[in-house]
């Protein structure tokens, strides 16, 4: 087994599971798992289907959380060295440190502008200059700027998939928050528009710690640093990338990667 | 080891291509048979829609014709020269009231005194005689007996009568304003009442010529007052009397039109009827039926000449009625005592210019008036829905004007929606987003029972509760800023909106929660994950997008509370009169009438095809019309909605 201690650390880790075990009311979908993920890195969830890779993404900003008898039944997951499930974390503070994208594109119904600055306004930020300030940059660092400056006011619903997306992270982005967590991001997209964002991935690792899930192999290739595999909701391997890829240690892994199951 | 079932049968090709044998009848299999039948049922519902749109255009499009033809009649006949002069007129009565409460006010502060003791000792009087009335019927009925029933049956009558009316006395409570002395002589002179006494009572006739001498001091010492008062009243007898010479006139040229008319249709059926028929005695007969119908046809020029040629006459008597008033009322004092009644006479004087004004372009109007100016269809238009008079079944003239009946209308559906709205969207809010699983089983089944309810069942609450308490609570001291408070009418606006409120809350609510319902999971994530709260969540971006649904379901709330009529017929106190506006929000609490309530009232009594049948149609099409507009926004509101949801 090669936990956290096996990863190279020359950060120290933003996000850590320790021994975590999840469940649903009745039945546990993930069992001891310990998982870190490095500053200014981009961390890749692989699995097969229903092997508990959103739910683990989904503990990082306890979005499970929301239905009931969903909880951490055992161990500790930290942020930035806090433990998340402590009782003086304050949730909506958490979730403004831990930016979150949805396989399926979601703005809201306003103008570009509001979709952007919503995460500011609730958080209390009102005043149009600081809003305006990072509405921009967060355009920018999705590289959206230059298509929409011009059409702010627009409704958001009226962009393509890809803008759309693209539009859900700059939202995401635009509170300044430490970690992004991406499910599935391209999932619901052409491939150009797959490209663009896989592109986005890298560079946003400049300024956040992303961790994806994802079910294309060759994406978590091209875009991560680290992979995790999982299935079972059983942390099976997690390393370098290119090591993964080409060396896995073990068994099931390999079968994995050359298509034996998924 | 596990069991092989035999391989299934397959037909061969050729067998597979041959077209089957189908049931045809008339052209249609049963596919086509089927796909007609189930079009039929869509095209139904369209069908009736057009039917009815077409029923009532029918009937409420001959109402233009018809009611320009009354209106000409009117004009011919000379019913609006009269009414050039009447209408203004109609201010003096007013104006007359007001002077007669103002002297009333102002003698009592003389006469008061005397007329109170007089009064009570009457009141008194008429108790004792209340009391003791069996006795004294009976005595009475002896005394009448022929012959005379004798002393031995009538004395003993007399004693009871007696102990009964002593009895009596001296259980009265003297009001205040007699001394003792005069108590006790009330109490002995009132023991002793008796049918047979015919004179008054001593006591009583010194109350009542110490009146009557305090009386004539009052109005002595008020004299410019009355002197005023009689001058101001008897100002238009002159006028008046003119004025009812002409209107009977005039409305016998019009019965004589109208009866002309009648007949007229009549002979015209009847000719018609003649031409159809195949029997040639049938045919005679019917003819000469239609023969002895034939009637002159009014002359009107020759009865309106004695009417314009009274113009003069009657300007005349205008100008003498204008400067009698005046006269009257310069002589009216401005200052003195007591308040009320010099806060009156102020009124009077505040109105009278205006009024004086108006009869003055009267007086010109009629000399210029000209029964021959043409009637345009734009003055009849205008006559319906501009008109606020709506008066049916007059010996005058029926005038059919809309406003009154719009105003009631829109007013009650304000009240209903300003009450509606935020109950049933907050309702909505609530029962979506923040209530539990228990608590949405209880609020959406209750809410939407009371679309159960029938409405007639609801106007029984509003005229046996709701009424009551709406004008109990008008009367809590505490309250009396709310304007309109106290109300006068148990029946009024309010009322009726409170409970046609309760009728829109169930289809708002519905449709609301069904907007907020629609709302994409997707959305709420999204705000989750950047650390909103629930409240953020509601309401920045749930109810925004649920927007134009909730939008859509206040308008379809309007719609049923513009075409609910049992309740309003019920409770909203059926007034047809534009309210008064002059006190302000407290217009809420007065009584009117409504486009639906005013149908579902008159339509029944109504002889068919009637200026009046076809006025109330009119008011349907224009009732059909609002709810179409309504609707039509509605539908433009959810299809917005609709290019959005992603």
């Amino acid at each position: 087994m090669p936990p956290s201690a096996s990863s190279p650390k020359q950060l120290p880790p933003v996000v850590e599971f320790r021994g975590v075990d999840f469940r649903y009311s009745t039945h546990t979908v993930l069992h001891n798992i310990h998982l870190s993920a490095e500053r200014n890195r981009v961390t890749a969830l692989i699995g097969p289907s229903g092997c508990g890779k959103s739910t683990l993404l989904r503990c990082v900003n306890r979005m499970n959380e929301r239905f009931v008898g969903a909880r951490v039944s055992q161990g500790q997951v930290f942020v930035k060295g806090k433990n998340i499930h402590d009782t003086d974390v304050d949730l909506t503070q958490l979730r403004k440190q831990v930016g979150m994208v949805f396989q399926k594109s979601n703005p809201f119904p306003k103008s570009i502008y509001d979709n952007v600055a919503y995460g500011l306004r609730i958080h209390g930020v009102t005043a149009k200059d600081i809003l305006d300030d990072a509405v921009e940059r967060a355009l920018r660092s999705a590289v959206l700027w230059q298509e929409l400056k011009d059409r702010l006011n627009q409704n958001a619903l009226r962009l393509s998939g890809g803008e759309q997306q693209r539009l859900c992270i700059a939202r995401a982005i635009a509170t300044n928050p430490d970690v992004l967590l991406m499910d599935e991001p391209c999932s619901a997209l052409d491939p150009i528009a797959t490209l663009q964002i896989e592109e986005l991935m890298q560079q946003l690792a400049r300024d956040y710690t992303v961790i994806f899930v994802t079910h294309n192999m060759q994406q978590a290739v091209r875009v991560s640093d680290y992979t995790a595999f999982l299935h079972l909701g059983k942390l099976i391997e997690f390393g370098d990338t290119e090591e993964l890829f080409s060396n896995p240690k073990q068994k099931l892994t390999e079968s994995y990667l050359r298509g034996t199951f998924s | 080891m596990e069991e092989r079932l035999a391989p299934l049968e397959r037909q061969s090709l050729g067998c597979m291509l041959l077209k089957k044998k189908k049931l045809n009848a008339l052209g249609f299999d049963t596919q086509k048979f089927i796909r007609f039948f189930f079009a039929s049922n869509a095209s139904v519902t369209i069908i009736v829609l057009v039917l009815i749109m077409l029923m009532l255009l029918r009937e409420g499009a001959g109402f233009l014709k018809t009611y320009k033809y009354e209106l000409e009649t009117y004009r011919h006949a000379g019913l609006e020269f009269c009414d050039i002069v009447d209408r203004p007129l109609a201010q003096h009565q007013q104006l007359t009231s007001r002077l007669r409460r103002a002297l009333g006010a102002s003698l009592d502060t003389i006469s008061q005194h005397a007329r109170n003791r007089r009064d009570a000792y009457l009141n008194m009087k008429r108790q004792i005689e209340e009391e003791s009335s069996l006795q004294r019927e009976a005595l009475s009925v002896a005394l009448e007996q022929t012959p005379s029933a004798g002393d031995k049956i009538i004395e003993p009558l007399r004693t009871q009568l007696a102990i009964a009316g002593v009895k009596s006395a001296m259980s009265l409570t003297v009001r205040s304003f007699f001394s003792l002395d005069e108590a006790d002589k009330i109490r002995a002179e009132l023991s002793q009442l008796s049918p047979e006494t015919k004179d008054i009572p001593a006591f009583l006739k010194q109350l009542n010529d110490h009146f009557s001498t305090s009386d004539k001091a009052a109005k002595k010492s008020f004299a410019t007052l009355v002197k005023a008062t009689e001058i101001f009243e008897e100002a238009p007898e002159t006028l008046q009397e003119i004025l009812i010479e002409i209107k009977e006139h005039v409305l016998q040229t019009k019965t004589a039109a109208n009866e002309f008319n009648t007949l007229k249709s009549g002979r015209l059926k009847l000719l018609e009827a003649a031409e159809n028929t195949q029997n040639p005695v049938e045919k005679a007969d019917l003819l000469k039926e239609a023969a002895a119908t034939q009637a002159m046809p009014v002359d009107f020029h020759q009865r309106i000449k004695l009417v314009t040629s009274r113009a003069d006459e009657l300007a005349e008597k205008v100008h003498q009625y204008i400067t009698a008033i005046q006269k009257a009322a310069a002589n009216l004092p401005t200052r003195g005592s007591p308040a009320h009644a010099i806060a009156l006479l102020d009124e009077v004087h505040h109105e009278l210019p205006l009024h004086v004004q108006e009869m003055q372009t009267a007086a010109d109007e009629i000399k210029t008036w000209s029964p021959d100016k043409p009637v345009s269809f734009l003055t009849v238009i205008g006559a319906f829905f501009f008109g606020s008079n709506w008066i049916t079944n007059s010996s005058w003239q029926d005038s059919f004007g809309f406003v009154p009946l719009l105003t009631g209308s829109l007013i009650i559906s304000l009240i209903a929606i300003v009450i509606a709205t935020p109950i049933s969207l907050m309702a909505a809010i609530y029962s979506n987003q923040f209530a539990s699983e228990r608590e949405k089983e209880l609020i959406k089944p209750v809410i939407e029972f009371i679309q159960a309810i029938p409405s007639i069942v609801l106007g029984f609450i509003g005229i046996s509760v709701l009424g009551d308490l709406i004008k109990d609570v008008s009367e809590v001291t505490w309250l009396q800023w709310i304007p309109g408070f106290p109300i006068q009418e148990r029946l009024n606006m309010f009322n009726a909106g409170c409970l046609l409120a309760l009728m829109a809350i169930p289809t708002m609510f519905s449709l609301s929660e069904d907007a907020l319902n629609n709302v994409p999971e997707a959305y709420v994530d999204a705000s989750d994950a950047l650390g909103a709260t629930k409240l953020q969540t509601v309401f920045r971006v749930i109810v925004p997008s649920a927007f134009s649904g909730m939008a859509a379901a206040v308008l379809l709330g309007i719609g049923r509370v513009i075409g609910e009529t049992m309740v309003v017929l019920l409770v909203a106190g059926n007034r047809i009169a534009i309210p008064d506006f002059s006190s302000g929000a407290g217009v809420v609490f007065q009584p009117a009438h409504t486009l639906t309530g005013i149908i579902a009232q008159e339509l029944g009594e109504v002889s068919r095809g009637s200026t009046h049948w076809q006025a109330l149609f009119m008011v349907g099409i224009v009732l059909f019309c609002i709810s179409l507009i309504i609707n039509w926004c509605a539908r433009t509101f959810v299809r917005r909605f609709e290019q959005f949801k992603a």
